[in-house]
């Protein structure tokens, strides 16, 4: 748990989102909010990653792939459901394509995996990085 | 092309047409049958050189309702084909992809979501829905419940 203190690698996941979320992630990683200096960097694998950031509401298509990618992840890890959709299926609920919201998919692989939420549609990035540091702080 | 211009060509293909809604100035309907709509948008599209935009399906109550949607650039007056298939049970139009292969992923997205069949369609294939969705079951619909 220690090993996650510190300088956070972070992988993008995807799950079917408008791509506002996503928007606002890649904003942080641009010069005007830097997250790098922290330390957090983005990573191409999830075999490198000490956290997933997982953004749009769990889609049916999306469900196993994200399973798929979360048992992929070096554990321990930390999952940060960015945005309301991520959250809890924001505005889709009971839409015909929605698979549950993020936690529950990942719950289904791994019931004690540790989720963080980060509300807001799309949440700022001063949230997201609030949100990161509070959620490392309680670990 | 003038608004003018347009709107006197367009009484060349009225015979084909139930009726014209002009519901603004720059915002024309043309209402027709699901039979009719091939030869509306060959007109449309070959005849006047209109842009194609997009297409919208609707499902009313008595009715399945397929919009072609076409832009007249020079003035920004947009002119709708709204054409009505009847049938609901097999609801079938004929597809415009072999003239424009734009509207080919539009009309696979519209036969996965409503349901329309659209003839002589070269590359029917599933497009939006997720891989394990049952088959005939289309979510737009307004029997679908969950």
């Amino acid at each position: 748990m220690k090993a996650l203190k510190k300088s956070v690698w972070v992988f993008h996941v995807n799950t079917g989102a408008c791509n506002n979320c996503d928007i606002e992630i890649v904003n942080l990683l641009t010069p005007r909010f830097d997250v790098e200096r922290l330390g957090i960097r983005l990573v191409g694998s999830p075999r490198h990653a000490d956290a997933l950031l997982v953004t749009g509401v769990g889609t049916r298509q999306a469900a196993k792939r994200l399973q798929e990618v979360y048992r992929q992840t070096a554990k321990p890890c930390v999952v940060f459901c960015m945005g309301a959709c991520a959250g809890g299926t924001g505005i889709f609920e009971g839409a015909y394509h929605v698979a549950g919201p993020v936690d529950k998919i990942i719950r289904e692989v791994d019931p004690n995996a540790i989720i963080a939420y980060v509300p807001g549609c799309p949440p700022k990035p001063e949230a997201m990085i609030s949100g990161v540091v509070k959620a490392l702080a309680a670990i | 092309m003038k608004q003018q211009e347009l709107d006197s060509r367009l009484a060349e293909i009225r015979d084909k047409l139930i009726d014209i809604e002009r519901k603004q100035n720059n915002r024309i309907f043309l209402l027709c049958e699901g039979e009719n709509s091939r030869a509306v948008n060959k007109f449309l599209f070959e005849g006047l050189g209109l842009r194609f935009v997009i297409v919208t399906g609707i499902d009313s109550e008595h009715c399945f309702e397929v919009l072609y949607h076409y832009a007249n650039d020079e003035t920004g007056c947009f002119v709708t084909i709204k054409a009505f298939i009847r049938d609901r049970e097999h609801p079938e139009i004929e597809s415009i992809t072999p003239m424009l292969p734009a509207a080919e992923w539009i009309e696979r997205e519209i036969h996965d979501i409503l349901g329309i069949g659209f003839r002589n369609h070269p590359n029917m294939r599933r497009l939006i829905l997720c891989d394990d969705w049952p088959e005939g079951v289309y979510p737009l619909r307004k029997e679908v419940k969950k």
